[in-house]
Parts: C-alpha cells; sequence; structure tokens
C-alpha cells in the first residue's frame, strides 16, 4: 500500500474530471433499479433509491462547480464519461463489479457497497493507494494516477486525496487557484430539493463545503447516520431497505427504530442485467426504444455538458429530458426480450454506441 | 393505516394536559398559529377531523393514486371520506326545486342558489385542494364603504396588512415578480422581491398577450387598457437570490418525516387541483410539520370539535368538547375536553360558524354564520386558432388584473381573468368528455382519434372571470337539529343567493369575453346550461355560475362588537379568550382567493395571542373556570 499525492494543476483537473465519471457512474444502476419498481408498488423503496439518485445529481453538480472553480473544463460528452457495466468501482483491495440491474437483494447489496463509508483515520495526507492493473470496466477515479496501477482503496480515500490536493496546491497558488469564470457556477436557483443545496465554488472555504457535503451525504468520510444538518447518509437510506425500518433522529447504527419500510421483491420488472442493444432483436420496438434511449441520454449529457460550460439556463429544458428519460426506462422494461424470453429489456447505456450511430 | 406520532397523541393525553393554546383545524391558518406560538415556547394542541395522514410520501403517493384511480375527479377525490367526517362534494351540488332544501351530501343547501364550493376535512385542511394562488387583495378592497358606498371596510388597511403580506409570501412561499404587480394601486416596499421567481409564462400566455395586450376596455368613465401578467402562486419556482436584501431563499420540499428530495420546482403537471404529485405547491402541512418540529406542539387527529364551553359569567371560554374516532367510518367515539388558557377555532369560515352555533352561541351581534361569501366564477372557453400547448404548466400562469378595482365598483362588482394552462377541464370536464364526444359521437379510432385528439384539446382556452362577492346578512350558515352527521354533530346548512351588483358583473364578463374571443379569433365554445346548478339569470340572458372554495365573511371582522363578531386580531368580541381565524374574519374578499390574506391575518393573530401571553392577560393554562373573575 502507498500513499498518493495530487501535486498539479493538472492533477487536480484529471481528478476532478474522473470525480465527475464517478458520481455519473452511480446514477444508471441506481435509476435502472428505481424504474425496475412496478409503479405502484415499493413505494418507500422507490422513495428512497430517487432520493439518493437526485443526491448524486447534486453531486454530479458539485464536483463540475469545483472543476469550473479551478479553471477546468466539465465534459459529459467525453468518450468513455459513462461507465460500461458492470462498472468497477473502487473498494479496498479489488474493485467491486456495479451492475446494472432489477431492485433486488443483490442491487441494495451492492448500493450499501458504494456507498459505505470509509475508515479514514490513518492520520496522514494522501489518499491509500494499492497497485493493480486497471481492469476492463473500472471507473477512472479508481486509476487516476500517473501510473496506469495507481488504485485507491476507497471512494474515500479517492476525496481525500482531491482535499489535500486542494490545500497544497492552494498552500503554493494561494486564490490563484481558482481561476474559473464565476459565471460558470451553479447556484441553489438550479437545485434544490429536500436535503442541502447547491454551493458555488469561489474559493478554498466554499470548495471544502462543497466536498463536505459529498462526504457527509455519500461515498462517506464520515460514518454518523445523520450529518450536522440532520441529514441522513446514503448509506443508511438504504440500509433502512434491508432492516426494514426508517432511521429516525437519536438511532443507533444497524437499529432504526421508525415506521416501516415493507419491500416487495417480485413487485418488479425482470429486467436483464446490464442489457446490450445486441440483445434484442432487430427490427423489434425494443430495440428502437432502447436505442432512442441512447440518443436521449447522450443529447440530455450534451445538454448538462452546455450548462455546466456557461449557459445554465439549458437546466430548465434538461427537466424535459429527465421525463423522456424516465419514459423510456418504462416503455423498454415493459417489454419482453423476445417471444418466450422471460427477461425484459433494460436501457444499456451504451452511449459511445449511440454517437457513433449519429455521427 | 393510523397516523404516525408526532401526529396524532393517544386523546387520554391530550384530554389529561393543560395548553397554552388549544386550535381546532390544522389547515393553513391553525398551523401557521400553532408553528408561530410553538416557536415562542407556547404549549399548543391541533384538534384535526381528518385522518391525520399524508406525512409520509409513501402515503402521499397512495392520495394521488387514489386521485388518478378516481372516477369523479373532484376536488376531494385523493382523499378517504370519512363517514365520522364528512367532507362536501361538488357533485352533491343538484339543482334545487321547489324550494326543497338538498341534503344528499354533507351541506344541506338550501338555496336559493345552488353553491358547489367545496372544503376538505383533513391534515392541512384545503390548502390540499387548493390551486395556490397567492394574489394580494387591493388597497380599495379594505375601504369598500368609503370609496365606493358599497359593503364593508375593514378594521385594517392594506398598508398595515402590508408587512404581514410580506410574511405569509415567505411562509407560504410564493413565486411571482413584483414588476407584473403594479395596477390597482398595489404597492410594495422598495426592492422587494417575492421569495421565487414567477412561474414561466405559458406558450398560451404569451399567445393571448400577444393578441391582447393593450386591449381598451371601457367602465363607466374610465377606460382600461388590458395586459396579460404573472399571477404569483404558492407553487416552487426558481428561488430569487436577491429575496430578503441578497440572503436568497430555502424552498420547502415534500412533507415527509423520512427524508425525500421531493418537492422542488413544479414540473408543470397542470395536476394542481387537487393534488400536485410532486409536491412543489404549497399544503398547510408544510407548516405543520415545522410546527411539530418546535417540539411544542401537538397534533390530536380524528376529533371532531362539538362544543365550545362558555363560562357563562364571564364569557370565557372554558373548555372544548371534542369526539374522537377510532374507525373513520364505524359510529363510535369517546367524548373528552381539552383545557387550554387560549382558544382558536381554525376551521374555516363554514365550520367555524357551524360549531359556533352548534354551540349555542350566535353571539351578541347575532352575526355568527351570516354574511357568507364565496367568489362567483363566470367560465367561458373557446378554441384557439392555433395549437397553444394546452396542459403544459400549473393551472394558470397569468391573468388579467386591470379592472380588478375602478369608480365602477359603486355599481357593480370587481373581476380578474384566469387563463387556464389546463383547458376546458373545470367547464366541460375535458380532456375525458373530448375523448367520449371523439369515439361515440365522431367514430374516429387509429391515427384519426389521435390527431382529433391532439387538435380538439392542443387548442383549448379557458378564461375564468373570478367575481367578487359582498357580503349579505341574508346569505348565511346555520344549524337546524333535523340535520344531523352520524356523530350526530349538526351540518352545516347554506343558505345562498348572488346578489345583483355581482350578476351585473357577470353580464359584463360574459361581454368582455365575448370580445376578447373575437380579438384572440377564437371559436367561442362557452353555452350555459338552464338545468344545471347554479344557473342565474340577469337581463333576460342566463349563466352558469360556479363557486370558487373560498368560503368567507361568517365571523366578520369590524370595530364594534355590535356590527361585528371578531376584531381586527380574529379576537372574538364575546368570548376574550377565543379567537376566529380564517377567511371568516374577512370583511370582503375583493378578486383575490382568500388564503394569502388569512395567512397574513393568522401571522397577526399569533402576536396578538403571543403578546397577551408575554402580557400576563391570557389566563391560565387550562385553568377551570371561577366565577367573578374576568380578564
Amino acid at each position: 500500500m502507498s500513499l498518493f499525492q495530487i501535486t498539479d494543476l493538472d492533477g487536480l483537473h484529471q481528478h476532478l474530471r474522473a470525480a465527475m465519471q464517478l458520481e455519473h457512474a452511480t446514477i444508471p444502476p441506481y435509476l435502472t433499479a428505481l424504474y425496475s419498481i412496478r409503479p405502484g408498488s415499493n413505494i418507500e423503496a422507490f422513495d428512497i433509491i430517487r432520493a439518493v439518485a437526485v443526491e448524486e445529481m447534486l453531486h454530479l453538480t458539485l464536483v463540475a462547480n469545483l472543476l469550473n472553480a479551478v479553471g477546468g473544463t466539465p465534459d459529459l460528452t467525453a468518450p468513455g464519461f459513462v461507465a460500461t457495466y458492470p462498472a468497477m468501482l473502487p473498494d479496498g483491495e479489488e474493485d467491486f463489479a456495479v451492475d446494472c440491474q432489477r431492485f433486488s437483494r443483490e442491487a441494495v447489496e451492492t448500493f450499501l457497497k458504494i456507498e459505505r463509508p470509509a475508515d479514514l483515520d490513518h492520520g496522514e495526507d494522501g489518499g491509500k493507494t494499492v497497485s493493480r492493473e486497471a481492469v476492463d470496466g473500472a471507473v477512472k477515479a479508481g486509476h487516476a494516477g500517473a501510473q496506469a496501477e495507481e488504485h485507491f482503496f476507497s471512494i474515500g480515500e479517492f476525496y481525500k486525496a482531491i482535499e489535500d490536493g486542494l490545500d497544497r496546491l492552494h498552500a503554493q497558488m494561494g486564490d490563484a487557484l481558482f481561476s474559473g469564470d464565476p459565471a460558470r457556477q451553479v447556484g441553489p436557483e438550479y437545485y434544490y430539493s429536500g436535503g442541502g443545496g447547491l454551493i458555488k465554488v469561489t474559493d478554498m472555504a466554499s470548495a471544502k463545503a462543497a466536498l463536505d457535503l459529498i462526504a457527509e451525504q455519500g461515498e462517506g468520510v464520515t460514518d454518523s447516520i445523520f450529518d450536522e444538518d440532520g441529514e441522513i447518509a446514503h448509506y443508511y437510506r438504504f440500509q433502512q431497505l434491508v432492516l426494514g425500518r426508517y432511521y429516525q433522529q437519536g438511532d443507533a447504527r444497524d437499529m432504526p427504530t421508525g415506521g416501516p419500510v415493507p419491500v416487495d421483491w417480485d413487485a418488479v420488472y425482470p429486467i436483464k442485467t446490464n442489457a446490450r442493444i445486441a440483445d434484442f432483436p432487430e427490427g423489434s420496438d425494443l430495440r428502437r426504444a432502447a436505442e432512442d434511449f441512447n440518443q436521449t441520454y447522450a443529447a440530455f449529457l450534451a445538454r448538462l455538458t452546455r450548462a455546466f460550460q456557461g449557459a445554465p439556463e439549458e437546466f430548465i429544458p434538461a427537466i424535459g429530458d429527465m421525463f423522456h428519460i424516465k419514459e423510456l426506462f418504462y416503455r423498454i422494461m415493459r417489454q419482453p426480450i423476445g417471444e418466450d424470453q422471460e427477461l425484459h429489456g433494460a436501457p444499456t447505456f451504451e452511449i459511445d454506441l449511440a454517437k457513433e450511430a449519429s455521427a | 393505516m393510523t397516523a404516525p406520532a408526532p401526529f396524532s397523541i393517544p386523546p387520554q393525553a391530550a384530554y389529561a394536559t393543560s395548553y397554552d393554546v388549544a386550535i381546532v383545524g390544522s389547515g393553513v391558518s391553525g398551523a401557521l398559529i400553532a408553528k408561530s406560538l410553538g416557536a415562542r415556547g407556547l404549549k399548543v394542541i391541533i384538534v384535526e377531523a381528518g385522518p391525520g395522514e399524508d406525512v409520509t410520501v409513501a402515503d402521499y403517493t397512495k392520495s394521488v393514486d387514489r386521485f388518478y384511480s378516481a372516477v369523479s375527479k373532484d376536488n376531494n377525490a385523493p382523499y378517504a371520506h370519512s363517514r365520522n367526517a364528512p367532507m362536501p362534494r361538488d357533485y352533491d351540488a343538484v339543482k334545487l326545486h321547489d324550494g326543497q332544501p338538498n341534503d344528499r351530501g354533507y351541506l344541506v343547501q338550501n338555496g336559493p342558489f345552488e353553491i358547489d364550493s367545496t372544503y376538505s376535512r383533513v391534515l392541512g385542511g384545503t390548502t390540499r385542494h387548493w390551486e395556490a394562488k397567492a394574489l394580494r387583495m387591493l388597497p380599495d378592497d379594505f375601504r369598500m364603504q368609503s370609496a365606493f358606498g358599497r359593503g364593508r371596510d375593514w378594521p385594517i388597511s392594506y398598508d398595515a396588512l402590508a408587512p404581514d403580506y410580506a410574511r405569509a409570501e415567505r411562509e407560504l412561499g410564493v413565486s411571482g415578480d413584483v414588476e407584473d404587480q403594479g395596477y390597482g394601486g398595489l404597492s410594495f416596499d422598495d426592492g422587494y422581491v417575492y421569495p421565487m421567481k414567477r412561474m414561466p409564462p405559458s406558450f398560451l400566455d404569451k399567445t393571448i398577450a400577444r393578441d391582447l395586450d393593450g386591449f381598451e376596455v371601457t367602465l363607466g368613465d374610465e377606460t382600461f387598457a388590458l395586459n396579460v401578467r404573472s399571477t404569483p402562486q404558492a407553487r416552487n419556482g426558481i428561488p430569487n437570490a436577491a429575496y430578503d436584501n441578497g440572503k436568497g431563499f430555502k424552498p420547502t420540499g415534500a412533507v415527509s418525516l423520512h427524508q425525500a428530495e421531493m418537492g422542488g420546482r413544479c414540473q408543470g403537471n397542470t395536476n394542481c387541483v387537487p393534488i400536485c404529485p410532486v409536491q412543489a405547491k404549497y399544503d398547510a402541512r408544510r407548516t405543520l410539520l415545522a410546527a411539530v418540529d418546535t417540539g411544542q406542539v401537538h397534533v390530536l387527529a380524528r376529533t371532531v370539535a362539538s362544543s365550545v364551553d362558555i363560562d357563562s359569567a364571564t364569557g370565557r371560554v372554558t373548555g372544548l368538547t371534542c369526539k374522537t374516532y377510532a374507525d373513520k367510518d364505524a359510529p363510535g367515539h369517546v367524548t373528552g375536553t381539552l383545557r387550554a388558557a387560549t382558544y382558536v377555532l381554525a376551521a374555516n369560515a363554514v365550520e367555524n360558524a357551524r360549531l359556533m352555533l352548534a354551540s349555542d352561541l350566535p353571539g351578541t351581534a347575532r352575526l355568527m354564520g351570516r354574511n357568507l361569501m364565496d367568489h362567483a366564477y363566470l367560465l367561458t372557453w373557446g378554441l384557439m386558432p392555433q395549437l397553444v400547448g394546452t396542459g403544459r404548466g400549473p393551472l394558470c400562469t397569468s391573468g388579467i388584473e386591470d379592472i380588478r378595482t375602478g369608480a365602477y365598483r359603486s355599481h357593480h362588482a370587481a373581476v380578474r381573468f384566469s387563463i387556464h394552462n389546463d383547458g376546458w377541464g373545470w367547464a366541460t370536464g375535458a380532456p375525458y368528455t373530448d375523448l367520449a364526444e371523439l369515439v361515440d359521437a365522431r367514430n374516429l379510432t387509429g391515427a384519426a382519434l389521435r390527431d382529433g385528439l391532439r387538435d380538439r384539446v392542443g387548442r383549448q382556452l379557458l378564461l375564468d372571470c373570478m367575481i367578487e362577492v359582498l357580503p349579505e346578512e341574508s346569505n348565511r350558515i346555520s344549524v337546524d337539529p333535523r340535520h344531523l352527521d352520524q356523530m350526530g354533530n349538526p351540518r352545516p346548512v347554506v343558505s345562498f343567493d348572488i346578489p345583483d351588483y355581482t350578476l351585473e358583473t357577470v353580464a359584463f364578463s360574459r361581454r368582455l369575453t365575448r370580445r376578447i374571443y373575437q380579438r384572440l379569433g377564437a371559436e367561442d365554445h362557452s353555452r350555459y346550461d338552464p338545468l344545471a346548478p347554479g344557473w342565474v339569470t340577469h337581463d333576460g340572458e342566463g349563466f352558469t355560475v360556479r363557486g370558487g372554495n373560498h368560503w368567507a365573511g361568517t365571523h366578520i371582522m369590524g370595530t364594534d362588537a355590535r356590527t361585528s363578531v371578531v376584531d381586527a386580531t380574529q379576537r372574538s368580541w364575546d368570548h376574550a379568550n377565543l379567537y376566529l381565524a380564517g377567511a371568516g374574519s374577512m370583511p370582503s374578499i375583493g378578486t383575490a382567493n382568500t388564503t394569502l390574506t388569512l395567512a397574513a391575518l393568522c401571522l397577526r393573530t399569533a402576536d396578538a395571542i403571543a403578546d397577551a401571553f408575554a402580557s400576563g392577560t391570557a389566563g391560565q393554562p387550562g385553568a377551570t373556570p371561577r366565577e367573578g373573575v374576568s380578564a
């Protein structure tokens, strides 16, 4: 095991771009599980997964603000930005696979793994890494270092490395570190919900606040159930599905005492895990819908990229895009893959493929 | 499913506790007062007649699904009807014949006008189905008698209430643009902005504005230029960073005991009434949750207040007798008495009066239940010459406000107009009725049916004319021992007629909207059925007038115990420790729905109650009465 340090601005940009990819990488699995729930059933589970997915979108935007603040350029259209599933996320000695799969015990176990709080109490600067070869599907956050084999021990370690890198560069450069155009910062007017709002990043204090919010809500480096603002961390949100109860203030870990969270694991569309366009019969409506989905999703990411690059008003039509994406999810998931098939379709998130097709 | 703690404490515990303040009703009035007093450390109990559910997103989702699956999509369709706390339903309003009252629903309708207004007896009250328009009343509305020789003056001026309007706009979370509110003498503090930016005007609004802006209307000696203006509404939009001297505004999202990332911006589902599927619309549960979070406020649900008990020597309220039921439909309840130092009836204009009259408290001025008001709505509808995107956005994003006041009010009532993004639904039951017509009458199928529906629904415009009604003592709520509900509580008996002052404007509005449709190049499809409830005639022309669910006036506010029921703080003249809160206190309703104004009034009332406690004049918590003791 070794320690990795971000020592220059390029390195910081590279890691923040990797962080955007990482935050986005959780969204397709969460949305796939979310929309695989048959409408009208599993209301509590739907609510819990939806809440986390929405906050991942918040995290994505917070990282974009960070990247813009330090003079980088967010780009969600870069080849490989959308992970290939199963995606490999960093966790300890081994990466672990994250599938796009139906709402199930296995899916929730994976979600818990994604969001498990890290133990960072090693009292040293930098992020702990292990040296391993990158595997297929590995997200960049696991292997962001200069050497291909640099591999962060956990998502928490990865964010710790970014925070330490910010500190180090700020010590060297002073406020010149925050050279980005403040007009590119996305403020709370474009995102709000029940939980924490968006933070514009213009200096060290706001940069730390943005990182803290990401850490407190999920992929955490803290392991309390509720943060200072009383908001429940993602790990514990998901754990409620396993334990069958809501957490409330004052509860001890693993022992929620709130209202019941009933789960019906069978009220779910039997979708194929990590489906591919090639799995769907040529000429079928399912295949057309899945291709349409990828085109739509690619256009959505292009719109978000414009929004992050100085045109935040693009977030307004992006809301319409998200409705369209939801409708396509259901259209695809309602359909069996073919005659005599038990499995149903699912969006494939083969975004690069869609871009090639439309190029 | 029972309501989760703390949204329903055990009735025995509530009946055994001495409270500072007991409030009847968990709607916007009661919730605002409870939140304000709870935050100041007073111990408060709220009595709610409904089941007290819907404090989780899952429960709320069940209400949305109940609405989706309901055959009759009336205002109360999302909510489970309880036989022990029944609610008025608009379909219960039928044509009255030969002076026979209609007692088929909860309201007993005595006529002569059949009113189809309703309210909700659920947690959060009628804000659970309101549309969330949040217009201020105009300065003239507060001085009807002195300015126009009509109706009554308020004991409060617009200028005096303006700071409370601003507080109410914060509590409810109003989206709007002050720039669009420069008409009719409305004034705002310099630099004031609404908490959130206005709802974006719909394509329909812009289409109408293009052809209508600047259109001149002459009324008496005055000429008004009409303009399409955005409508302020308590619906989450984009927070205005300039709000509160640049501190901005943090919107409140979905109501949930468990954390939900919901209730953000309006997504334009066009489903605001009766239920916003994403909780972007304010309802009083938001305030209620904040009230309960103070740790000082209890909610006793499934409990109907049945009498206000009075010490005959002092006139002070000694207790509130309540009936708590277990099953929402099965007969059976326990009776108890709540004790507090101060009592607030916040159960809406109809239920407040009903409860007082059921307690045999018609008041020294004999005005309890009288001066009943509601807005009279004339609906007009037409087909625009082009597709206008009907069915997108909140129900209304813009309206026409320019003739909300003028010298003409000496002769006839004020009116404002809303442009509906939801098509003809309110008037005809569209789009469901359109589908039935295209299939059954025009035999369309397949692509022709799809195209036909798009053409028919996508061009619909509904302009509603919201017309003022002034207080008249003969318009009233009363009780009658012959009409009881399952629990034995008297049901409200409504006697109502539309005054000529209002009818004159009904006819004027029809003439004006005909001209507007001509100017827009729209086909006017408005027609009124003489057999429908709400049929009225004026100068030989007939119209159907609909209610606005804006019940008001039944415990009217004034400066004198002989001519009014409550004072400017909504305190009863007759009972020193009793407040009657809500639209029932309003001496006029102008052309604004009542919620924002009653919210402003209730914030003042909370201040008055807190002041009374601070100065030691509120009395002892739940003290048993002693003869000869007075405030």
